[in-house]
């Protein structure tokens, strides 16, 4: 019988015996799937690599032997890690009989963590560490400064280049480790992100009080930031908090210590919409969150629901209970964990899975909140408050939802839902998202005029007016056009005239002006052919209209973002793909398109943290991110820092058109 | 035994597989749902539980495909029929089902349904295309094998 299994004709008789097996070598392995080991090749795995490091510098400092660590890039690349710690031992390793420092540069699972006597608390865990980042590096140096000597080593690619070699007497201790990333395995992403080092060495300087962490950039010239807090929780959560309205002056905090497990819990609520819980075990940030946060949010349910119902605050008859998410609602929560034999998911450990850690965080902060809530009634009232404050928004926000569908007839358009909506915002719109005042962004839009003249500028739905503004002195008269009051005032700042009126009838003369400038809107309108055809109207033949749009990259991406915008503005109608936007233009008549594309980062946390998104949705919107399809991912461009934060690319396109 | 087309048994492991497919993807969503209000006892049923139905609903098309795909009868079980049937199954998806369901959306009033039922409309197309490519492939490298 013939065989649809291509394979079987490659070789006659192939032969499959014990020397067919292959077996790589750790190091080998590791450069075979790095991913495994990394999480992944890009940028966050190249931080992974100094995290490493980090991590081991600061078992150092947890076992009270270092109290300074300083990560420098170099120009050439390098990324080094120096401790002021013990030094990693250069004796001969009684069974390898290779210097120990070697060993755990060149072993995988070899490690001075497995007995638990050199260090307790510790983050790396699997022994694969040092030997990894050895492996991913096309050149690697080690410098030991112990028991008097000054030792060094270089490495290429995880082996050896020399002996370790003692280069003479010090009275110095500790290690630095500099290494350049394998270029042929982090393809394209060989560089260091300032901010992401940044971020991750200030969160561990807080964790980690009286420790002194530097970051020295000396890339393109001498930059340095020093990170040495004694505030400890508490002050992370202050610089976490800041620009918030805070609920309550100081941070609530819990402590607890026993035989295995210690561990501080901080939180602060604030009047912002997007709260943000990090977990910290052994200073590792899991991103991701995992049973240590679990048993946090149960136990905040639990003490508020009781506290709610202490204090008579629940609407009994409604059966009103408040829901976790709206107890999250704007709450700063820090929970660090100092323990031993953690549990994590993964080389990365973005996901803390120790089992008892729920039970054990969950009685803690239940007990440890209750007293604080009990000893003082006034915060108390205050914090209930606030959770069924966000509760009773929620239910408002969707009763908004409901009146768009409601008014969602042929008219298709309801200006008081509109007007809600964004007059709230109106309040730190600019703040509101990166893309609104962004210069470059708004200059794209100017860029496409080919009007000469002083042409007469119509901004529609103008917000803040920052788009007409953008065309300064290219054309004459600004108008404005806006529906909410809040933005009328705005606009006024920065246009010539501005009236209040919607898109779907424009309150303009047919053929009155020259130029219509709109941005990110028509995703927001139902019918959005009609106000596109009232743009088209009040254009002079000859005018010309200059629309920017946030598009996905592809039908691969599209259905994910329509989700992902959905869930931040519930008045999304559509997730316009490139050809329906310019069907949407060249069906209303107009001719000689032209679109630039502008790429721009956008902060989610940032752009999520509004009162169109629900507690629920914000979290929501997170998952997304973290469980991106692999088609989306692989067209739709988007980072998760080593802070958890997330920032995506999103593909901006300005279109413009003429009416013949 | 009777030719299983056709008859209740056929229907109803039609309507089982989508049941328990339909579950799986439910309890994967709760289980979500769950974890973001701080629930891990109940997330992690419903995360092991869609693992179930999942198998369940693998159970079913092993009986299935004694007559065909679930959705359209055509035959399944080798991968060279498993794309043919998924081609013809995302290309009526694309061109008849979700643009039904866009312009029934339209017409109750629910423009962002009819938006999403569109999007979905490209995103079956899209993959009608990757499978479409796939099949070449496939077919090409047989037709070398049988060469």
């Amino acid at each position: 019988m013939k065989s649809h299994y291509p394979s079987a004709s490659l070789a006659p008789n192939p032969t499959y015996d014990a020397a067919s097996i292959t077996v790589l070598s750790g190091l080998e392995a590791v450069r075979r799937n790095p991913g495994m080991y990394i999480g992944a090749t890009d940028q966050a795995g190249l931080h992974q690599l100094v995290f490493e490091l980090v991590d081991n510098a600061l078992d150092e400092a947890r076992a009270g032997c270092c109290a300074g660590i300083t990560v420098t890039l170099h120009a050439d690349g390098s990324c080094a890690v120096e401790d002021d710690g013990r030094g990693i031992p250069v004796d001969l390793h009684p069974t390898e009989q290779l210097p120990a420092c070697q060993v755990v540069l060149t072993r995988l699972h070899a490690g001075g963590k497995f007995g638990r006597e050199a260090y307790r608390y510790s983050a790396g865990l699997h022994g694969v560490g040092l030997s990894c980042l050895n492996a991913l590096s096309s050149r690697l140096t080690l410098e030991v400064w112990r028991d008097g000597g000054h030792y060094h080593q270089t490495y290429a690619v995880g082996e050896p280049l020399s002996p370790l070699r003692r280069l003479g007497d010090t009275e110095k201790h500790g290690t630095r480790i500099t290494f350049v990333p394998d270029p042929a395995i982090f393809v394209g992403s060989e560089e260091f992100s300032l901010a992401a080092l940044s971020g991750r060495l200030r969160e561990l300087a807080f964790l980690h009080p009286g420790l002194h962490l530097r970051l020295e950039d000396r890339r393109g010239g001498e930059g340095r930031e020093d990170f040495h807090y004694e505030s400890g929780i508490a002050g992370f959560i202050k610089y976490l908090g800041q620009g918030e309205q805070l609920l309550h002056p100081e941070p609530l905090l819990i402590r607890f210590q026993d035989a295995e497990l210690a561990g501080e819990i901080g939180l602060q609520w604030t009047g912002g919409y997007s709260g943000k819980l990090s977990g910290f075990v052994n200073g590792v940030n899991t991103v991701q969150g995992g049973t240590h946060i679990d048993g946090l949010k149960s136990a905040l349910a639990r003490v508020i629901n009781s506290c709610a119902e202490e204090l008579g605050m629940l609407q009994r008859e409604n059966g009103e209970h408040v829901s976790t998410l709206d107890i999250l609602e704007g709450l700063i929560g820090v929970v660090s964990l100092h323990m031993d034999a953690p549990e994590f998911e993964g080389q990365t450990k973005t996901r803390a899975t120790n089992s008892h850690l729920a039970a054990r965080i969950d009685a803690v902060v239940g007990a440890g909140l209750r007293e604080i809530l009990r000893a003082d009634a006034p915060l108390a009232l205050r914090v209930v408050g606030r959770a069924l404050d966000a509760g009773r928004a929620r239910a408002a926000a969707r009763r908004v939802g409901e009146r768009l569908r409601a008014h969602s007839g042929t008219s298709g358009f309801s200006p008081e839902v509109y007007q809600k909506q964004f007059g709230l915002r109106s309040r730190n719109w600019h703040q509101s998202a990166t893309w609104i005042a962004h210069a470059d962004l708004l200059a794209e839009h100017a860029r496409h005029l080919k009007l000469a003249g002083k042409p007469l500028l119509l901004d529609v739905c103008c917000g803040s007016g920052v788009v007409g503004a953008a065309f300064g002195n290219k054309v004459g008269r600004k108008i404005g056009l806006d529906i909410t009051p809040e933005m009328l005032a705005l606009a006024r700042t920065r246009l010539d005239q501005v009236v209040q009126g919607n898109v779907y009838h424009l309150p303009f003369k047919a053929a009155s002006v020259d130029l219509v400038v709109n941005r990110e809107v028509l995703h927001l309108l139902p019918a959005p052919e009609l106000p596109v055809a009232e743009i088209f109207r009040v254009l002079k033949p000859g005018g010309q209209f200059i629309v920017g749009q946030i598009l996905p990259y592809g039908p691969e991406d599209a259905a994910w973002m329509y989700r992902v915008f959905k869930k931040k503005q519930p008045l999304v109608c559509n997730m316009f793909q490139e050809d329906d936007f310019r069907e949407l233009l060249l069906g209303a008549g107009f001719v000689d398109l032209e679109m630039s594309e502008y790429r721009l980062w956008e902060s989610i946390d940032l752009w999520i943290d509004t009162h169109e998104t629900t507690p629920l949705h914000r979290q929501e919107i997170r998952e997304l991110f973290h469980h991106c399809p692999q088609e989306a991912r692989e067209v739709h461009s988007f980072e998760i820092l080593p802070s958890g934060e997330i920032r995506d690319l999103w593909r901006w396109c300005v279109f413009s058109v003429r009416k013949p | 035994m009777t030719d299983l087309k056709g008859l209740a048994s056929h229907d109803n492991l039609k309507a089982a597989f989508a049941r328990e497919a339909g579950n799986a993807s439910r309890y994967q969503y709760f289980a979500r749902i769950a974890e973001i209000e701080g629930f891990p006892g109940p997330a992690q049923l419903f995360r092991d539980l869609a693992e179930s139905c999942l198998c369940n609903a693998h159970g079913h098309l092993d009986f299935l495909k004694l007559v065909g795909d679930p959705f359209n009868d055509l035959p399944i079980g080798e991968t060279a029929d498993n794309l043919m049937a998924a081609i013809a199954v995302g290309t009526d998806d694309g061109h008849n089902l979700y643009q039904d369901c866009a312009a029934d959306a339209g017409r109750d009033g629910y423009a962002d349904i009819a938006n999403w039922f569109a999007t979905m409309a490209r995103s079956s197309l899209n993959h009608t295309d990757k499978l479409h490519r796939a099949l070449s492939q496939l077919t090409e490298s047989l037709g070398k094998e049988e060469a």
